[in-house]
């Protein structure tokens, strides 16, 4: 059922993209959160990609008794780590949150790379969701030799 | 090649008997065909060209879904991009004389393309590129065999 695993695979990619946008987007709500749940100003996120691999011969293709597992499996998160830069410093005596220097740490989140990346999430989702129209429409093309 | 040579040496005792001595000469006159090869190969219901273009129907759903999963592993680092050339596969095939039914198709790894900063070979506009041809190439296969399987459908009366 190949038509069906590039639906499935473009699925893995949608679920991806829509991850990292997410994540872009908590990175700039929390672009001046001096106090994050430790204590300590809050770090930018990135989610971690990585290929899926195949697990295995699916149903269909036991079915169709074909011994291989499926060519694809598209993509997974394999996680979501903390940028470890330091944060910017910002000199203002007044903040409640500021050092005995006078100091405030600030989040090490700067919008400009997170708007980028809000960019490429949102463009490599259209890219996955082409494909997966480009898939339906060969699928119901080849359903239309029926009629 | 044996078998030829060998069924006609077989049969060759059977005409000097059934004919008189003028004869004989017809059966000479194509002698690397076997007697039994079905003359009607051609109008079989399945021939070779509805299986080629099964064949590379399936080819093409293959590629389809790998350059799916390119374009899904887009921001992936390391990811290396993997396609499947089915049109010289079948080719191949065809031309050492394997049935098309019988060919496998199997994705292959390509690092032929440039590699970005993170070591991901895969160029978006590229693979998008490669979709909507491999859509289109898949479609023209689909309108040619239904344009074969409504020649058929006349031919037997359906419509």
């Amino acid at each position: 059922m190949g038509l069906f695993d590039a639906i499935d695979v473009a699925g893995s990619g949608l679920a991806a993209e829509r991850l990292r946008m997410d994540v872009t987007a908590g990175n700039l709500a929390n672009a001046e959160t001096t106090q994050g749940a430790n204590g300590q100003p809050y770090r930018r996120r990135e989610v971690v990609l990585q290929e899926a691999q195949p697990n295995g011969p699916s149903f269909g293709s036991m079915l169709a008794s074909a011994s291989t597992a499926p060519p694809a499996a598209g993509v997974q998160v394999a996680g979501i780590v903390e940028d470890q830069t330091p944060p910017r410093q910002v000199y203002d005596p007044g903040n409640p949150a500021a050092n005995a220097q006078g100091y405030v740490l600030l989040p090490n989140v700067n919008p400009v790379t997170e708007m980028v990346d809000l960019i490429s999430a949102s463009r490599s989702y259209e890219a996955n969701v082409t494909a997966m129209q480009s898939a339906k429409t060969m699928f119901s093309q080849t359903l239309g030799l029926l009629r | 090649m044996s078998g030829a040579p060998r069924r006609l040496k077989n049969r060759a005792p059977r005409p000097i008997h059934s004919r008189d001595p003028q004869g004989g000469d017809r059966r000479i006159s194509s002698p690397g065909r076997p007697a039994q090869e079905p003359l009607f190969f051609c109008m079989s219901l399945f021939d070779t060209t509805q299986l080629s273009l099964e064949a590379a129907m399936r080819g093409a759903s293959l590629r389809q879904t790998l350059l799916t999963d390119n374009l899904a592993n887009v921001n992936t680092p390391g990811y290396q991009r993997k396609d499947v050339d089915f049109h010289a596969t079948l080719q191949q095939a065809l031309m050492a004389g394997q049935s098309p039914d019988q060919v496998s198709f199997s994705p292959t790894v390509d690092s032929s393309r440039a590699v970005r900063a993170d070591g991901s070979g895969i160029d978006a506009d590229q693979e998008s590129a490669d979709l909507a041809e491999n859509s289109l190439d898949y479609e023209a296969l689909v309108q040619v065999a239904g344009a074969r399987t409504n020649i058929l459908q006349t031919a037997i009366g359906v419509r």
